[in-house]
């Protein structure tokens, strides 16, 4: 009853322990209900009801009015790191590419006008680097996910 | 319906609950939407983006005289505010539910609306309007309107709406790249590039008056309602009454809301929208000629079914609702598929769960189900909830309450938004103004951390992993190899 997590801190290893039929972690139990019903008792002894959908491979946590995503990292992955690309956050039309490759540039820095859902979106740098590649133009459809400029 | 989601799932039940038979028009990408079942009849539309379908006024028509229908709604948005199509629709030899393509002209053009509204003598926001049509020659003369106006400045599309082609400019140096901004957004948008300036008065509510009009001369307004809480320009948090009304200037703000639909013959449901400067003073912003999002909260404190005297006004027949009474408070927050921690960045994905919350006081407008998907194909407004109570306080409870039962698991919402929104200050205290949101979170909203629950959300993961129970259901399902799959045994399947 061991797994692992995805976190922005790096992977982060779970081990369950039973106590019954109870799941128990940190001092947190967990008891599952007829029809996959989850009810927590928390650290501080207050009791909620979970909700929990995998969708992709990630669980997705409904409880006490907060929903929280945790990204399970299969067995054997190798857990593959973003490589600081910056990616199109939902699919689009670029509108304005603002830089150029060689630019240097501060963070905060836009790099890139998109046009998805009838709304422009700028996409900014995150940190300080330089613009090492370009990979979309103006007028190009980008796909959710795509790499749109490289940062170094 | 010549719309679609949640607006034409709302106009559907009233037609259905009115005993008029009704047609639904569909694009290829929304097939099966929750709309298309509520229709008697569905027209399936020819194309692919927006342009094609929903905009399609010819397609639109010819579906209406196919089918026999007598009548087109337009809803809000897509066609609902272009005179045009009313024209067309009425030389079709059908019946348009709304106002006249002249009311709709007038009002629609937003530099036009403010030098009517001037004419008749209600108050409009200082600022100038830019007839250029030449985008160098607009951007030079905009520059110099806007040293007349002065900063801080809003520069919106005259077609506009939505907070779309609008931009905000604090600082002289950033107006030419958000002149230039505003107009190509408006283009895209509306096809015209025409803007204008208005000086922008911070601290102000958006105070937006309902009315009514029929064909036999009779004009009334449904109180106000208070929209001010934005994000990009668009509402997200909707009351009724405003917490700081008084029956003076609701009085006052109704006259002007009424002399302001008169002025241009208006018949049908519309909203003039006002912003209330804390002197006290209002001013008119625009005129909506059509149905709007945030309807049912006056539904709720009035008791009038603003849909149906819609339908009844269209039919000829006299408004069926009496005098003005305002009775307890209504709350309305919209449900974005956004991320409310990146900037509120759109967002999609399945809805894998959709559990709405229920109880008294509780009213849920949406167009989709648990299983849809949310695409970027449309906007990612994915419900209104809306909750009633005999008090402000009590309906901020009840809200509270519902947001924190509303379980959507598959796609990133704005409900912690929304929830978080419920505890600050100034919204409990009613003292909200336009600029709130960036006032409360200068840096961005995120939710708040709480590592006990974090925690807890690991642990339903790992035993939700361990007990299996993304395979349980699929697993049945796929035993099933013959037939459609039972609802039952596609509850909590895997995605994709």
């Amino acid at each position: 009853m061991q797994h692992t997590f995805a976190s922005s801190e790096g992977p982060v290893e779970v081990t369950l322990a039973r106590d019954g039929e109870a799941f128990v972690l940190e001092g947190q139990r967990l008891l599952q209900h007829n029809r996959g019903r989850l009810h927590l008792t928390l650290r501080d002894g207050r009791t909620c009801l979970a909700h929990a959908a995998k969708v992709g491979d990630v669980w997705w946590v409904h409880l006490n009015g907060r929903t929280y995503k945790w990204e399970r990292i299969e067995p054997g992955s190798s857990g593959a790191e973003d490589e600081g690309g910056l990616v199109a956050p939902m699919p689009g039309k670029v509108l304005e590419v603002l830089v150029a490759q060689g630019d240097v540039v501060e963070a905060g820095t836009p790099l890139m006008v998109l046009e998805a859902m009838k709304m422009e979106h700028r996409i900014v740098a995150a940190s300080d680097g330089k613009v090492v590649a370009v990979h979309y133009a103006a007028g190009d459809q980008v796909a959710q996910g795509a790499v749109l400029l490289d940062l170094e | 319906m010549a719309n679609r989601g949640e607006i034409a799932c709302r106009i559907l039940r009233a037609c259905k609950e009115a005993g008029h038979p009704t047609v639904a028009i569909c694009a290829p990408n929304d097939a099966g939407s929750l709309f298309t079942e509520m229709a008697d009849q569905v027209v399936m539309l020819k194309g692919e983006t927006i342009a094609e379908t929903y905009l399609d006024q010819q397609q639109i028509i010819q579906a209406a005289l196919d089918t026999g229908a007598t009548a087109i709604h337009p809803g809000f948005g897509f066609l609902s505010e272009r005179a045009e199509f009313a024209t067309a629709v009425q030389s079709a030899g059908l019946t348009w539910i709304g106002p006249s393509a002249m009311a709709i002209e007038k009002m629609g053009d937003k530099m036009t609306a403010r030098q009517t509204m001037r004419a008749a003598g209600v108050p409009v926001i200082p600022g100038e309007e830019v007839e250029e049509v030449d985008e160098g020659m607009a951007l030079e003369a905009l520059r110099q309107a806007a040293e007349r106006v002065g900063y801080p400045l809003l520069l919106k599309a005259s077609s506009g709406g939505g907070g779309k082609g609008m931009r905000a400019v604090h600082d002289p140096a950033d107006f030419d790249s958000a002149a230039a901004g505003a107009r190509r957004e408006a283009v895209a948008a509306f096809g015209d590039g025409r803007i204008y300036i208005e000086r922008l008065l911070s601290g102000s509510k958006h105070v937006e008056i309902q009315v009514l009009a029929d064909q036999h001369g009779r004009t009334v307004h449904l109180g106000e309602r208070e929209c001010s809480v934005q994000r990009r320009h668009q509402k997200v948090f909707e009351e009724a009454p405003g917490p700081t009304m008084t029956e003076a200037l609701r009085e006052a703000m109704g006259q002007a809301a009424v002399a302001a639909a008169e002025a241009v013959n208006y018949v049908g449901a519309g909203t003039v929208e006002f912003l209330l400067a804390p002197t006290g003073e209002f001013f008119f912003l625009e005129m909506n000629t059509r149905i709007q999002v945030e309807h049912p909260v006056t539904e709720l404190v009035t008791g009038v079914d603003i849909v149906r005297e819609q339908l009844r006004i269209a039919n000829g027949e006299p408004m069926s609702c009496g005098p003005l009474m305002i009775r307890g408070h209504a709350i309305e927050v919209r449900l974005y598929a956004e991320d409310a921690a990146s900037g509120f960045l759109p967002s999609i994905g399945p809805l894998a769960v959709f559990r709405p919350p229920e109880g008294p006081g509780i009213r849920l407008d949406t167009g989709v189900r648990e299983g849809d998907d949310v695409t970027p194909n449309y906007d990612p407004m994915l419900a209104k909830l809306i909750v009633w109570a005999p008090s402000r306080p009590e309906a901020l409870e009840k809200m509270r309450r519902a947001l924190d039962e509303f379980v959507v698991l598959g796609t990133t919402t704005n409900i912690e938004f929304l929830r978080d929104l419920c505890d600050a200050g100034p919204v409990v205290a009613g003292s909200t103004t336009t600029t709130t949101i960036e006032e409360l979170w200068p840096n961005g909203w995120n939710p708040p951390a709480d590592a006990m629950l974090e925690e807890a959300a690991l642990l339903a993961a790992a035993s939700a992993e361990t007990l299996g129970l993304h395979r349980v259901r699929t697993r049945i399902s796929s035993d099933l190899t013959d037939g459609p799959a039972s609802p039952f045994t596609t509850l909590n399947r895997r995605f994709p």
